[in-house]
């Protein structure tokens, strides 16, 4: 595993706005970065990403399959009562996943360690599954980078054909929230592979979905949601008003209800408790386990529901801290081992590890002047040259 | 090659936000009743009639409703309507056209079929056809036919939205900033 500098495409800029990549810049800097890729042998992919990605799902599988029938669990993880039956419902009836991403830290030589899992609504995908796929093929066509490259990045296609497999009867109905251009981009990436793959699809914001007189979800037509993608965390959907009629309304959700079991910060302590010294994982405990004074060499503290880097608190062996402010933490929180991203060129770097239908199937890097990475990191492309 | 073989966007591109995706052909089965289904070769008479019981639960959700008999017989033709379970909301009679015939997947296809059982109907300006609750055309003859793959799936059901706005409160909760809600 290296960083390389290398030369950008001077066009990729209107490329990605005629693509509809519209967030490739943020806050005045680059959030796709293509002045440097990774650099990664085969055996690094397979062997230290690919497969223990499946086997942290096969893993995840289990802390589902119990969490669901344990009330205390589903307490401890800040689940709303409410929900409880929904949840084991839809874990019962084999309800599918779509996608997730995995947030390893991992050098290129150590194992990967798993930091989180971003199992209900990860974002990052249009950049992992096709622009770094068409930085991949130009770069290679322009001499940026030496033929015969490959990238771990069968993500599109395993959407397409996931999407084939789902056995959606009628419109899929695709919603995020208004205002995020980067939600929207996300959502209507996955439109567009869930049309490569026959279905009929229709885009509605959150905001505008409706219910009828029995409980169901409306379209702007007045027409039955039968199954909807939402961009959206379910603890909100939860938290909404229209969240308690979610289960009497017929409509299939993806991600299906059991997933908010996985995108909990708790996945981690669960894991822990279960797979105790698995190489892929870190001494985790809920914040109020007594245990968790125990950990040695610095930790990390993570509100249940946190996204994008927010709330999180790093504490260092020597004491020293450092936080990233924001909006979460009420529900209470976790402790996780300190195990630093790695550092390329002043860089720490932290892989997303794609699931699709549970299959490992890609990689997207992050880069981030910080330790903590967040919303603003950095977007890298990645090679397999052996 | 650990890579997508090919990639292509249609959607995405500024230019070309609504093409319609390619439809795949579907096998599907068309028959008046169970006993008709069952005289098809492969088919026995157990599915064909658990099959026609879906499509009559079916027929209550999908078949398309009317306030008045004449509007239900203007489309569909004297006394092929009756009574559907549904009231308005201020109580009076909604009606229904006939269930005429229904539609399952091919049992010889040797695979699981995409199609979804349902009720079929026959309209007056066209009665030699079969429609689906979303009046598209299927087919004129029972038995074995091939449609394309949106008809073979369920219809989509028209009904009255009393509220609209409920979710997203969380977002807005959030406050400015983020530029994404998912992560």
């Amino acid at each position: 595993m290296q960083r390389i500098e290398i030369a950008e495409r001077d066009d990729w800029k209107s490329q990605a706005e005629a693509l509809g990549f519209n967030f490739h810049t943020l806050y005045g800097a680059a959030y796709w970065d293509e002045t440097a890729c990774y650099r990664f042998s085969l055996k690094q992919i397979e062997d230290d990403i690919e497969d223990p990605s499946g086997e942290i799902e096969t893993m995840c599988f289990d802390v589902v399959a119990r969490a669901v029938d344990d009330e205390e669990i589903l307490a401890k993880l800040a689940i709303p009562e409410a929900f409880w039956d929904y949840i084991r419902a839809s874990w019962q009836d084999q309800d599918r996943n779509l996608y997730g991403r995995l947030d390893l830290s991992y050098d290129g030589e150590s194992p990967a360690k798993l930091l989180e899992y971003n199992a209900d609504t990860p974002t990052s995908l249009y950049e992992s599954a096709a622009f770094q796929w068409v930085w991949l093929e130009q770069a290679m066509e322009r001499g940026i980078i030496p033929p015969g490259c490959d990238q771990f990045n069968s993500i599109h296609e395993t959407m397409v054909e996931a999407f084939r497999n789902f056995g959606i009867a009628g419109t899929l109905h695709l919603a995020s929230c208004k205002g995020s251009n980067e939600d929207e981009g996300t959502v209507r990436y996955i439109e567009e592979c869930a049309a490569q793959a026959g279905l009929e699809t229709s885009f509605i914001y959150m905001e505008d979905i409706g219910i009828d007189g029995a409980g169901r979800l409306t379209d702007l037509d007045d027409m039955a949601i039968s199954t909807l993608f939402k961009l959206y965390p379910w603890e909100w959907v939860m938290k909404d008003e229209f969240g308690l009629t979610l289960p009497k309304s017929g409509a299939k959700i993806i991600e299906p209800p059991w997933r908010t079991i996985l995108s909990n910060k708790g996945l981690l302590p669960l894991l822990w408790e279960m797979f105790e010294g698995h190489p892929n994982l870190l001494p985790a405990y809920f914040a109020d386990d007594p245990r968790a004074a125990n950990l040695s060499g610095g930790y990390v503290r993570k509100p249940l529901l946190s996204r994008e880097g927010s709330n999180i608190e790093m504490v260092r062996s020597d004491g020293e801290s450092l936080a990233v402010d924001g909006p979460y933490g009420v529900e209470g929180a976790i402790v996780q081992a300190l195990h630093p991203l790695p550092v390329f060129d002043g860089n720490h770097t932290v892989i997303g590890s794609w699931l699709v239908a549970s299959r490992p199937c890609g990689m997207g890097i992050r880069e981030d002047d910080s330790p903590i990475t967040k919303d603003s990191s950095r977007f890298l492309p990645h090679v397999i040259l052996d | 090659m650990k890579r997508s073989r090919s990639l292509t966007l249609a959607l995405m591109s500024a230019t070309a936000m609504t093409l319609a995706a390619c439809d795949n052909p579907e096998e599907v089965a068309i028959f008046e009743n169970a006993q008709q289904c069952a005289t098809q070769e492969g088919f026995d008479i157990k599915a064909c009639e658990a099959n026609m019981k879906l499509a009559q639960e079916e027929h209550i959700r999908v078949a398309p409703k009317y306030t008045s008999v004449a509007d239900c017989e203007a489309d569909f033709g004297a006394g092929q309507c009756e009574d559907a379970p549904q009231k308005t909301t201020s109580g009076s009679s909604v009606f229904m056209p006939l269930m005429m015939g229904y539609m399952m997947g091919n049992m010889m296809a040797g695979r699981t079929s995409n199609a979804a059982t349902q009720p079929l109907y026959r309209s007056k300006d066209d009665p030699s056809n079969f429609r689906t609750g979303d009046n598209q055309k299927v087919s004129g003859k029972t038995g074995i036919s091939k449609v394309p793959g949106q008809i073979a799936q369920a219809p989509s059901t028209k009904t009255s939205t009393i509220r609209r706005g409920g979710f997203g409160s969380s977002a807005r909760a959030m406050g400015g900033g983020f530029r994404s809600f998912g992560g």
